[in-house]
């Protein structure tokens, strides 16, 4: 399968900064840092997400099929509607997290970034004669805007009724005469929409949205996820972490009679768990990740996924510990660093005390 | 701290969420178990997927099982379940951290 490229590459600002992350050529940054990350926490940007593939769910069977493939609950979801599920494998491993969207004619999931190919790979594994799987991502493009005044680029950009959508709403939309599809969900913590946009009307509304918003690449939009506990599967997953350790048991209904790695789950869930996922802070060193957290030179755990976080202005990162050892407040060592670690969300977002005007 | 002095914290602090998520999941009715409730898991929106009105549910049922009043605080409170049992027992509370609200 052909790696992914942003079908408005050639819009992005000079100087942009590219790279791959697993399947997709995506923009780590397109310009400072710092400029793109104030753009999410105290104004709004625009996303690039190019890097995510859009997997069509079609046919007779797609209500079922889908409902056996996503750890959630999609079974009376309707067009209206969207929602981000884990999908599994039967050892109970993470495949994906993905955005389903709900649509008349079945469901669209939008992989997370680069992992559109091992998505599409285990759809079409599980998927018997009554269920179609389409790649609809040559035919569309996908941009975010998330901030605290997001809201507000929606209504200059598309239509003000758009931005007061409930959480998690689908519509279909008009943008200067062309069909799309308008979702309001983001992974930041702060007001966040997506649009779904014909590939041929793509870099119109690139151009035009970034008359009103900063373009924030991959580097910033994974720290902001960070700062709220949005997990970020390929750097979280791995071989023999389920998703109870990963911290991301919320992403799964195990009320759910039957999907695929449930009974995976449903052990983790009944048994004792040997490690937990907790944030931590301090130092100015990123350590990497696999560094270990002792106590009184005692090795207890590891380090998950570090960055350096522009909010704290300290390394910011996840331990998995023990789970007796896996809370809030306590001051370990992390390398030669102490650190402490944290309760969610690290940085408040900015959108939890800004109303839609 | 000791090992054994950082688990005697860990362990308060597991406590405190294990009752809040038993309150949680009593006064709103949830159908899970509270252990499902993982302690850094977002309570709005996306995650246990909250709402307006079960914040309001959770005010009254908060100041009468913990005897504190949070009505004037902000939705950050609310941001996962050890933010809260910081608010619910001071005694708890982590390191203050950037607040960008």
């Amino acid at each position: 399968m052909e790696p992914l490229t942003s079908p408005v590459r050639s819009a992005h600002p000079e100087g942009t900064a590219y790279g791959t992350v697993l399947d997709a050529e995506v923009a780590l940054s397109f310009s400072a840092l710092d400029a793109e990350y104030e753009a999410i926490r105290e104004r709004a940007a625009l996303l690039d997400l190019s890097g995510e593939r859009i997997v069509e769910i079609s046919g007779s069977g797609a209500t079922d099929f889908a409902q056996k493939v996503l750890a959630r609950d999609v079974e009376y979801m309707t067009a209206e509607r969207c929602m981000t599920s884990l999908v599994l494998a039967e050892d109970g491993a993470v495949v994906d997290q993905v955005v389903v969207w709900g649509r008349e004619d079945g469901l669209l999931l939008e992989s997370s970034t680069g992992a559109g190919s091992r998505l599409l790979e285990h759809l079409r594994a599980h998927a018997g004669p009554d269920v179609e799987i389409t790649d609809r991502t040559a035919e569309h493009a996908l941009f975010g805007l998330e901030g605290p005044y997001a809201w507000g680029v929606v209504g200059r950009l598309i239509d003000g009724e758009l931005a007061a959508l409930p959480f998690e709403s689908v519509v279909d939309a008009q943008w200067d005469g062309v069909d799309i599809v308008f979702a309001r969900t983001g992974v930041t913590g702060e007001y966040g929409y997506k649009v779904l946009v014909p590939r041929e009307s793509a870099e119109r509304l690139w151009a035009k949205a970034l008359e009103h918003a900063v373009p924030a690449g991959q580097q910033a939009v994974e720290l902001a996820m960070l700062e709220v506990r949005q997990p970020v599967v390929r750097h979280e997953a791995g071989e023999g972490v389920d998703v109870l350790e990963m911290g991301a048991g919320w992403l799964v209904d195990i009320t759910k009679d039957e999907f695929v790695g449930r009974d995976a789950v449903v052990a983790a869930f009944g048994g004792k768990a040997e490690r937990r996922t907790v944030g931590f802070s301090g130092g100015d060193e990123v350590p990497a990740p696999g560094t270990p957290v002792t106590v009184g030179g005692e090795k207890i755990g590891e380090v998950v996924h570090a960055v350096r976080s522009i909010g704290l202005e300290s390394a910011l990162g996840l331990l998995r510990l023990p789970p007796d050892l896996a809370a809030a407040g306590l001051k370990l060592t992390v390398g030669d660093t102490e650190v402490t670690t944290l309760t969610s969300p690290y940085v408040t977002p900015k959108s939890w005390s800004t109303p839609i005007i | 701290m000791t090992l054994d002095e950082l688990r005697a914290t860990a362990a308060a602090r597991h406590e405190t969420c294990a009752q809040i998520k038993k309150m949680i999941v009593s006064r709103l009715d949830l159908p899970i178990e509270p252990a499902w409730i993982t302690d850094d898991q977002p309570l709005f929106g996306r995650g246990l997927e909250l709402d307006s009105l079960d914040v309001l549910e959770l005010y009254v049922a908060i100041e009468a099982e913990f005897g504190v009043a949070l009505y004037d605080s902000d939705m950050s409170v609310f941001g996962s379940v050890s933010r809260l049992a910081d608010h619910v027992n001071p005694t708890l509370a982590a390191p203050a951290l950037v607040d960008q609200a």
